[in-house]
């Protein structure tokens, strides 16, 4: 035998082998390949923090505590942070910008900002005045607009500030509001947010047509000496009551003076704010945390059918 | 001269008989030949009928054996699946930080991707299933139970696309399309139930 007479008798074996394994299979629509398998996410690289040692933006806060003493704080932002904030594009929708709030890179400075402005006290009743002098240290921030170049230290807008329909639109991280030492509403609600969330409180985004403040979560705040009826939001079967993030209110005690009065705007009190829409309107909650979580997602067992072969 | 028609004579000499003289042969029937001859050819008829439905019930049985199967490692792996997705829903999720939470959306997706696969995979197969008539509403109604669970899976898919792109809203919606049609999975898995029951009662499927 000859390996001419061998090729055709390999050829036709190949040609079965073909027909019975994938052509037979795909008629049938018998399965090619075996099941699927899980495969898990590959795994994101943590991000390098900013160096401590680095150059810093310092500024120097002056305010008013819930005690009425007047109050110094300094704070340090690496320039490396703020500089990468700036560069960093914005969200159009304000959904996602609880983001901000909860950025892992402004957490250390957060952190290191709420010890100071409310120290860790072993006296659980003081933890009332902790929360207070936080909500008064954003409010004493002063308010400006986005579209207003002094909000910002460079005295220029953003490469990413976003030309919204009836002007500028530029969410602030935590620490750019640090460091330009200015800030508009959502500015405010946000720092306020994150340095909340650094203290273990529980809260959202409350987001007016002209207007955002924030939402702070509280069993029951309704106390004796308040002049007004504490407003709050329900969500998730929780209690979110109205904090005022920004108040207008401040002033400076005299021309070139850096020392403010006015008038703190304390928790469920909505009113105090004199915008329309804050009064009138029912908020849009914004969870700073979110995540897309099925409602259904239990399987149903099929029984197997009986009485085969 | 011309022959004669009726009673031709070849030249050969050969006298072929005139057709008036051909008489049809008397049988002698046989009564016991003729009964045996019956029965053979009834014997015959009912070995065939007998083997015919013994084949076709056998081949039906094949059918149902391998539908069964298919089912059984559809749901193998389909439960398989819903082990990420309890372990993920069970993740607590209240202080997450935010790179966290972008780790728990990417495995969302992840599940997503595997159910999406696996529901496709299972699918082909069951549908290519032949399966005797009585088993084709259990069959169909199976086939759309996975035809919805893929929808699922694939709309969580969208969601943690969404959400990656910071769309929350989109995100929502999605989850909320992805509700429905699990909503629609149990309900073909309903069908399934009450069809296979009436498949192997012989009864007729009451209306859903």
């Amino acid at each position: 035998m000859e390996w001419k007479d061998v090729i055709p008798v390999i050829a036709g074996a190949v040609v079965i082998l073909v027909v019975a394994l994938v052509v037979k299979p795909a008629l049938l629509g018998e399965p090619i390949g075996s099941p699927p398998v899980y495969i898990p996410p590959a795994p994101v690289p943590t991000p390098t923090p900013f160096p401590e040692d680095g150059e810093v933006s310092a500024r120097n806060f002056r305010w008013t505590a819930i005690d009425g003493g007047v109050q110094t704080t300094e704070v340090t932002v690496p320039e490396a942070l703020f500089l990468a904030h700036r560069g960093t594009p914005r969200f159009s929708d304000y959904t996602s910008w609880g983001r901000y709030a909860l950025a892992d890179a402004d957490r250390p400075v957060l952190e290191d900002l709420a010890r100071r402005i409310a120290p860790p006290s072993a006296n659980p009743d003081e933890g009332y005045f902790r929360l207070m002098n936080l909500v008064f240290f954003v409010q004493q921030i002063p308010y400006d607009r986005d579209d207003n170049t002094t909000s910002y230290i460079e005295g220029v807008l953003p490469r990413h500030a976003m030309y919204v329909k009836g002007g500028v639109e530029y969410p602030k991280y935590p620490v750019e509001m640090l460091v330009d030492g200015r800030g508009d509403c959502e500015d405010a609600a946000i720092l306020m947010a994150g340095l909340l969330d650094a203290l273990g409180y529980d809260t959202v985004l409350l987001r007016y047509s002209d207007h955002m403040a924030l939402g702070i979560r509280m069993n029951e705040f309704n106390p004796y000496y308040a002049k007004y009826t504490p407003r709050y939001f329900t969500y998730g079967g929780r209690h979110y009551y109205y904090v005022e993030g920004t108040d207008f209110e401040w002033s400076n005690v005299s021309v070139g003076s850096t020392a403010i009065r006015g008038r703190p705007l304390a928790i469920g009190d909505a009113i105090g704010t004199g915008l329309p829409s804050v009064q009138s309107e029912t908020p849009e909650i914004v969870p700073l945390r979110y995540i897309p979580v099925p409602g259904e997602y239990r399987i149903r067992p099929a029984r197997l059918p009986a009485g085969g072969a | 001269m011309g022959m004669d028609p009726d009673s031709p004579e070849p030249s050969g000499g050969l006298k072929i008989p005139k057709l008036p003289d051909l008489k049809i042969p008397k049988l002698a029937v046989d009564r016991r030949k003729a009964l045996t001859a019956a029965g053979v050819a009834v014997a015959a008829i009912a070995v065939l009928l007998v083997g015919g439905v013994l084949a076709m019930s056998y081949t039906e049985g094949q059918q149902v054996a391998a539908f069964e199967s298919h089912v059984a490692a559809s749901e193998a792996d389909i439960f398989l699946v819903y082990d990420k997705i309890s372990a993920h829903i069970r993740t607590p999720t209240n202080d997450l930080s935010v790179a966290e939470c972008d780790a728990h959306a990417r495995e969302l997706a992840a599940i997503a991707r595997y159910g999406r696969d696996v529901t496709a995979y299972h699918r082909q197969i069951v549908a290519a299933d032949a399966v005797p008539e009585a088993y084709a509403g259990a069959q169909s109604a199976y086939v759309r139970a996975l035809d919805n669970l893929n929808r699922a899976f694939t709309l969580w898919s969208s969601a943690a696309g969404a959400y990656e792109m910071h769309d929350y809203f989109a995100a929502n919606r999605n989850i909320g399309e992805a509700d429905s049609a699990w909503r629609a999975y149990a309900a073909a898995i309903t069908d399934y139930d009450r069809e296979l029951r009436a498949a192997e009662e012989g009864a007729e499927v009451p209306p859903a």
